[in-house]
């Protein structure tokens, strides 16, 4: 009786999260893979129409337009934050005057909601009056400023941008956690030996730093492929679609068009290529796990 | 230990309990007149009689659900005070009221529709967007009201019609407001303009302007829509009315040469730079600043303009037709209504009836024209209350042979996503014909798609 109650109540436990997980997260999922072969228009009965959305998704310029933009948010997203993050980890990781003050200047952007810091720069950006313009103006380095966010050349590197202003912070704070718990010892072993400060970075803390590295590496990726909120404050996708996003249009084929059939395909897709990043993730993961 | 933590689990139920029980629905005293058998003793033989008596009952509150996209400060003041006004006058009814931003409204209003206790009365926009609901089923048939109420007779037919399917009332139009472009009197008279009449006179305005250091036009098209209304106008300035609705209905194609015209015509405004640069960054809202400022001379926009300009600007104010460009062309204007309709599953139709004939009488109409200057669509109202701008915008509808609603409310919202698309990459890069082309042929295969259009 008793070890059929402890082999038990673990399940029990588990079913409430278990549950709610099925309902909220794997329902939904396998119901909006359903969708994305309908013509569902959000009001009448949706209707089985076999691969038709996906067929229209390729021959569609803004879906591409859409991802072309998902990858170059990626491809900024994996790089500079991440470079930029630990270089601010490595000088704010020993005794710099007022490196509290910095640390937290630098994760500030974070703290802050998408949607205001997307007004913020929103008004910064402002072609007529924002501050960027008006500096640029002001210190006579060009006649007249751009129109960040309604150039289509510019719009989408002005949100990037602000992102990646968001995304510095965020880093710098994961790998001065990852610094402060390697082994000073180590260091101090390199240093005896004769390496100089790049070794020891490159041959002794950037290896320690790994999976640290694997993490940012993986959030950067997901954080770019969700991108929704600065585009959905600052352009909405525009000018001419110039700055959208997989996320966005899907916004806009399923709330602004009522297409949510076409928009589910759109989620499927996108649901898609996270899964690879998040496979690779798991993957190294459990190699971690088996090794220790 | 666990009896306390028995204690702490009931006090938080209690407290629950009291929580929810705050929320019960108000309760009015209502006097009804019951009918009950008394035995009276008459002359010593018992009898049954009759007797009718006033009894006071404590009766819950009819719940009526209203949602509504008033959101701007000023209709959305008015709109919480018609609400009052309603309870006040009908006490049976407990109205919850939830104002909804207007983007978010349209995105939200089929999930509200395809609830099982959908909202019972909502704003909506009349002609097209409120036609695919009705062919849906998912709008209240209310010809009875519009019977009873005696609107038939007090409503003109145009509002009639545009309410009606097969003969049966579903919606119920209550306010409109005129496009015209707005110009700051100031500015033209510093510069010695005239308001022009015709399209020659209207690009020697923008000249002139242009010449004296101003911007001809302003616009914000960060929301696209406004690019819609230079659309609609000089089409139907250029093509008429009728070829105009008959686009906007899928029955004519976008490749169609008189398309490319209004384009051409559009591409000589742009390229003569009489609209403001980066116009994409600003809101429609946004780009009333330097109209404000006196930088800008004209704004195409809707009445509800005034309603974001401060009071020393609005008496600077005044709007002229869009300028004639063809006189053989009959002349459209847009002019969308708004209104309200009864979801089909109301959950309590009598109460939206009740209300929905409220919202349709004098009264109301009267309340909103005086507090905001919209249009009444009931005759019964007192035109002469109407200051000299309202009359002027009366006179304006009143002279045009054919009223359209707006681009994205005549056509499908699909249809004019991607049309206004079109219109913000055109307005990029208006020499791009190449590129126009390709995209009205896409836009074109979509709206025979839609349509399901030959």
């Amino acid at each position: 009786m008793v070890r059929l109650r402890r082999n038990f109540l673990p399940y029990l436990f588990l079913a409430i999260p278990i549950i709610i997980y099925l309902v909220w997260v794997i329902g939904p999922m396998f119901y909006t893979f359903y969708l994305s072969l309908t013509n569902w228009d959000g009001l009448s009965s949706p209707q089985f129409i076999g691969f038709r959305n996906y067929e229209r998704l390729f021959t569609d310029r803004v879906f591409f337009l859409s991802l072309t933009n998902n990858m170059k948010w990626l491809a900024s997203f994996v790089t500079v934050p991440v470079v930029l993050g630990l270089a601010l980890a490595m000088i704010l990781n020993r005794a710099v005057p007022g490196e509290k003050f910095f640390k937290m200047s630098f994760y500030m952007p974070m703290v802050l909601a998408m949607v205001v810091s997307g007004l913020i720069w929103g008004w910064l950006y402002h072609p007529r009056g924002g501050l960027i313009n008006n500096v640029l103006v002001g210190l006579g380095i060009v006649e007249k400023g751009p129109g960040w966010l309604s150039d289509r050349a510019l719009a989408l590197w002005s949100i990037i941008i602000v992102a990646i202003w968001r995304q510095v912070g965020y880093v710098m704070v994961l790998y001065l956690a990852g610094l402060k718990s390697i082994n000073p010892e180590f260091l101090e072993a390199a240093k005896i030996d004769g390496a100089n400060d790049w070794q020891v970075f490159q041959k002794v803390l950037l290896p320690l730093l790994m999976p640290v590295s694997v993490i940012v590496l993986v959030i950067s990726v997901i954080d770019s492929l969700r991108a929704f909120d600065l585009v959905s404050v600052m352009t909405r996708g525009g000018p001419a679609n110039s700055s959208s996003v997989l996320a966005n249009y899907m916004y806009i084929q399923a709330f602004n068009n009522y297409r949510m059939g076409y928009a589910a395909s759109i989620a499927v897709i996108l649901f898609l290529i996270s899964l690879v990043f998040i496979f690779i993730y798991l993957w190294r993961v459990m190699q971690d796990e088996l090794e220790y | 230990m666990y009896r306390k933590k028995i204690f702490v689990f009931l006090a938080v139920v209690m407290l629950l309990s009291l929580i929810l029980t705050a929320c019960e629905p108000e309760t009015i005293i209502e006097t009804v007149v019951e009918t009950v058998i008394e035995t009276v003793e008459v002359e010593g033989e018992t009898v049954e009689v009759i007797v009718e008596r006033e009894v006071e009952v404590l009766k819950d509150k009819d719940i009526l659900i209203y949602n509504s996209y008033a959101s701007d400060p000023a209709p959305r003041e008015a709109d919480e005070e018609i609400v009052q006004m309603f309870m006040d006058k009908y006490p049976q009814y407990d109205v919850i009221h939830s104002t909804i931003n207007h983007e978010d409204f349209k995105q939200a209003i089929r999930a509200y529709l395809t609830a099982s206790a959908p909202p019972d009365v909502m704003t909506w926009f009349a002609g097209e967007r409120a036609r695919f609901f009705i062919d849906n089923g998912q709008i209240m048939d209310i010809s009875d009201v519009w019977e009873g109420e005696g609107w038939v007779e007090d409503y003109p037919t145009g509002f009639k019609a545009l309410s009606s399917v097969d003969g049966n009332q579903y919606f119920l139009p209550t306010s409109w407001y005129w496009w015209a472009v707005y110009y700051r009197v100031s500015v033209f008279e510093e510069l010695g303009l005239e308001p022009p009449t015709t399209w020659d006179e209207f690009i020697e305005v923008c000249d002139t302007l242009k010449e004296n250091g101003k911007i001809p036009i302003t616009i914000g098209t960060k929301y696209r829509w406004t690019t819609g209304a230079w659309f609609d106008y000089l089409n139907m300035r250029i093509n008429g009315p009728e070829f105009h609705i008959d686009l906007m209905l899928g029955k004519e194609s976008y490749e169609d040469e008189r398309v490319l015209a209004v384009f051409d015509a559009w591409r000589d405004l742009l390229e003569n730079d009489y609209f403001i640069e980066d116009a994409a960054a600003y809101t429609w809202s946004e780009a009333l600043e330097p109209f404000i400022t006196g930088e800008a001379g004209m704004y195409l926009m809707g009445d509800f303009i005034r309603d974001s300009l401060p009071p020393e600007v609005t008496d600077d104010l005044d709007f002229f037709r869009f300028p004639i460009m063809d006189p053989a062309v009959p002349i459209g204007e847009d002019a969308p209504t708004d209104g309200y309709f009864i979801a089909a599953n109301s959950q309590n139709p009598e109460a939206a009836k009740a209300f929905l004939a409220y919202l349709g009488s004098v009264e109301v109409q009267t309340y909103n024209a005086e507090k905001l200057g919209r249009l009444p669509t009931h005759t019964g109202v007192d035109r002469s209350m109407f200051n000299a701008a309202q009359q002027k915008g009366l006179a304006l509808i009143d002279g045009a042979d054919y009223v359209a609603q707006f681009y994205d409310r005549d056509t499908r919202p699909e249809v004019a996503d991607m049309g206004m698309n079109v219109f913000m990459e055109f307005w990029d890069d208006p020499g791009n014909t190449a590129r126009l082309a390709e995209m009205l042929a896409e836009l074109d295969a979509y709206r025979m798609e839609v349509f399901g259009a030959e």
